[in-house]
């Protein structure tokens, strides 16, 4: 009975998890059996008291979503509406508390807090997944003001007969705000001599399937193996080069979906690329398309995860909205989007591959420079099917360029709480879609930033380069797993100065190394480490000015990249520039001349490791990561 | 009678023209392969400065009736490599066809989202280009494109 009903089930539901589809399917009859429930009352109201509280009871109705973009009110999620009295000065020394709460733990809900109404930006959100039978946020009135607040609950996960019940309470704030557990450490693995020894703007991906990491660097395509039956573990490295991707280079580019295991290698060449996809890490490979027909020219990505369709209560609600997105489906057995962006004579343009990236669509007007810079970062796609492409400079601040219907159209949400930078920021999506956007402010600080409404609102807006006084940053790369975790890999100097500018004054005078930031509980706060603390990345200026910046002042390129594994374990790709003895003894040493003079200029290919600490998945968390 | 063979000339003769209608080098008196001092002298006139980006400039429109925006690229000469007008969403519209013979053009894309692109060549200044028209509309154009061909961009990598 399961695969009859796939075209139905949300993107993110693979074929072999019909306990989810027993569940959809159970929701399906009880949405036709019973009329469009809401929480029970429907709203209450609390006055600037500590005590003051208000409860309710959930609709009952069970169902299976991605996230709230995924529900249907009265279906598979339901409203309860928050009234505070008073002005949000009453609230001085007091905190609105939020918690649901459930039996069984196989089920999981969640809940979202709009201010205002449904439309309005959410401004707390509690996600955490099963075995929690427990959904908590805390908002503080006096930041968010009084008046209406929206409690929109989600059924995640949740089969019949597991009703909520929630409480709304005026207390005191909790005293405790810190990060807690062990703080991760990593480990620096060099490629080999002749493999990566030119290798700016590297990419990473990991394949779940088959635990390798892949990773390209300009011209060479790198199988990683981890032998973890030795601690530390060993990497072995090797070239699987593509048929058609070692020829020549404007833009290297690899991009791999965790989920399916195939990995895209792209090398920009004119308004295309010459692109080749292997599901085997390298083995073999397809030569495809490359690119959208009339792309850009110019620093294009790749990226891809699930199709934007519909889910089974969605389809009953808006039938129409549903079969213009289901045409934009899967063509082909491969079930996932893969996507093509670039940028060229004034817009940045993207195009869909409804075949696994063996063809592409005509490219569709992502913005004009009329609205951002023309470039931008790399492709990340939720697990609900949203598209996300984050750019440096919108107007007035940095920006998210946003498409909800498998690219066919676009948004831009400006990061409210952002300057424009210098660098490509970068973007991790959540499990259950919180974005977190990593970013070189205007003030040259690492900041990352997290909202829960597809980048319409922004919190939480935090400089992690405080631990380490850093004052200039390049290159911020993120990716997150489960919805409240999230790594934030940078490169970092704690030299003020014209780091990252072309450097024909005075030569910037600063040591480089490569810092990891991971939140735990999401992005409220992070454990900042020094990833490199012995050997440095790169020593002097890192130009990020492109081809206008000389020569010498270049190497590392444009980005790193990070990924993380089936496990939850974090790794990165970064370029090493300073690899010789007496680089790194200059780096080390703080009476020394750190200028790009001092530096080897060297472009070799690097990937850190996680080896202690929590990963990225609550899930793993019973198997501590070993070095 | 005379009246039918008035029309009918009226339609052949734009027929004929069509036919022969090549994408100009030049968007509102930007020509392609113009020397930066001189864009901006002419950008100085119909436009305001509003931004920049990696070496490319947006300009608003003074009083321009179909465009509201111009972006400007230019390659490593200094030299105009590119020219984007984007349509005034309050304008006077204009058509594909105002742009270029329709049947000289490659078209791609489709509903929602349109492309007509033109190879052309400026015998006189010696120069091969595209010219490209795009939209959502199936017969008006959101913004339009003219871009040398053979230069590098002043962007252009490694």
């Amino acid at each position: 009975m399961c695969p009859s009903f796939s075209a139905l089930l949300p993107s993110g539901v693979t074929p072999s998890n019909c306990k989810l589809k027993s569940i959809f399917l159970l929701s399906i009859c009880c949405a036709l059996v019973f009329p469009a429930s809401a929480s029970n009352p429907s709203s209450g109201t609390l006055s600037p008291a500590n005590g003051s509280s208000t409860t309710w009871a959930g609709s009952g109705v069970a169902g299976a979503t991605t996230d709230e973009t995924t529900c249907v009110d009265g279906t598979d999620c339901d409203v309860f509406t928050l009234t505070l009295s008073g002005s949000p000065s009453n609230y001085q020394g007091l905190v609105l508390s939020i918690k649901i709460t459930h039996s069984n733990s196989l089920n999981d809900y969640d809940f979202y807090v709009h201010k205002g109404d449904l439309s309005g930006p959410v401004i707390a959100s509690a996600t955490a997944g099963i075995p929690e039978t427990s959904e908590f946020a805390i908002i503080d009135p006096t930041v968010s003001g009084t008046g209406v607040y929206i409690v929109h609950v989600v059924d995640s996960t949740v089969a019949p007969g597991d009703p909520y019940s929630g409480i709304a309470t005026i207390t005191t704030p909790p005293t405790d705000s810190l990060a807690h557990g062990a703080v991760p450490t990593y480990s620096n693995y060099q490629s080999p001599s002749g493999l990566g020894d030119s290798s700016g703007e590297p990419s990473i991906g990991a394949n779940f399937n088959s635990g390798r990491i892949m990773t390209q660097a300009v011209f060479d395509t790198l199988q990683v193996t981890f032998n973890t039956s030795t601690s530390p573990a060993t990497a072995t490295w090797l070239l699987v080069d593509g048929p058609n991707t070692n020829i020549t280079t404007l833009d290297p580019i690899l991009f791999t979906d965790s989920q399916t295991g195939r990995t895209v290698v792209s090398q920009l060449f004119g308004t295309t690329s010459l692109s080749a996809f292997t599901d085997n890490d390298g083995a073999t490979y397809t030569v495809s398309q490359g690119g959208g027909i009339a792309s850009g020219v110019d620093h294009q990505t790749v990226g891809g995860g699930p199709f934007r369709l519909c889910t089974a209560n969605q389809l009953l609600a808006t039938p129409v909205p549903c079969a213009q997105l289901a045409a934009r489906g899967p063509l082909t057995q491969y079930q996932h989007a893969v996507y093509y962006a670039s940028q060229d004579i004034g817009d940045a343009e993207m195009a869909l591959s409804q075949d696994g990236g063996l063809t592409y669509e005509a490219a569709h007007p992502m913005y004009t420079l009329v609205q951002c810079g023309g470039l931008h970062g790399h492709i990340k796609v939720a697990k609900s099917g949203i598209v996300y492409v984050p750019n440096k400079s919108c107007g007035s601040t940095q920006g998210l360029i946003v498409s909800m219907d498998d690219g066919l159209t676009f948004a831009v949400q400006p990061v409210t709480t952002s300057t424009p930078g210098t660098a490509d920021p970068s973007v991790g999506i959540g499990s259950k879609g919180r974005v977190y956007f990593g970013y070189v402010g205007g003030d040259g600080h690492p900041h990352i930033a997290v909202s829960d409404d597809q980048g319409r609102s922004w919190h939480y807006d935090l400089d992690v380069g405080v631990p380490f006084a850093i004052r200039n940053s390049a290159f911020p790369e993120v990716v997150a797993g489960d919805n409240d975790r999230a790594s934030f890999f940078f490169l970092g100097t704690p030299s003020a100065g014209d780091a990252t500018g072309a450097d024909t004054g005075t030569p910037f005078d600063g040591v480089w190394h490569g810092y990891v930031a991971t939140t735990y509980d999401g992005g409220k706060n992070w454990f900042t480490v020094d990833a490199t603390p012995t050997d440095p990345v790169q020593l002097g200026v890192i130009c990020t000015q492109g081809t206008t910046c000389p020569s010498g002042t270049r190497n590392l390129l444009d980005f790193n990249d990070i990924t993380v594994d089936q496990s939850g374990r974090v790794f990165t790709a970064y370029t090493d520039g300073c690899i010789t003895a007496a680089c790194i003894a200059k780096g080390n040493n703080a009476s020394a001349s750190h200028t790009r003079l001092d530096n080897d200029q060297a472009t070799k290919a690097t990937i850190i490791r996680q080896s202690t600490g929590k990963g990225l998945f609550k899930s793993q968390d019973s198997t501590p990561l070993r070095p | 009678m005379s009246r039918a063979v008035f029309l009918a000339f009226l339609i052949l003769g734009h027929s004929v023209f069509a036919v022969g209608k090549q994408p100009a080098p030049q968007i509102l008196g930007l020509r392609l392969g113009m020397s930066y001092t001189r864009a901006h002298a002419r950008l100085t006139e119909i436009a305001q400065f509003k931004s920049q980006d990696e070496g490319q400039q947006v300009w608003t429109l003074s009083h321009d009736k179909h465009y509201q925006y111009v972006i400007i690229g230019f390659d490593r000469d200094r030299n105009v490599r590119y020219v984007t007008a984007i349509a005034r969403p309050d304008g006077q519209p204009v058509s594909y066809a105002d742009v270029g013979n329709l049947a000289d053009a490659t078209r791609s894309g489709g509903e929602g989202n349109l492309r007509y692109t033109w190879k052309a060549n400026d015998k006189k200044a010696r120069l091969e280009y595209l010219a490209i028209a795009k939209g959502k509309d199936s017969r008006y154009l959101n913004q339009y494109a003219i871009k040398r061909l053979g230069v590098t961009n002043e962007d252009d990598e490694k």
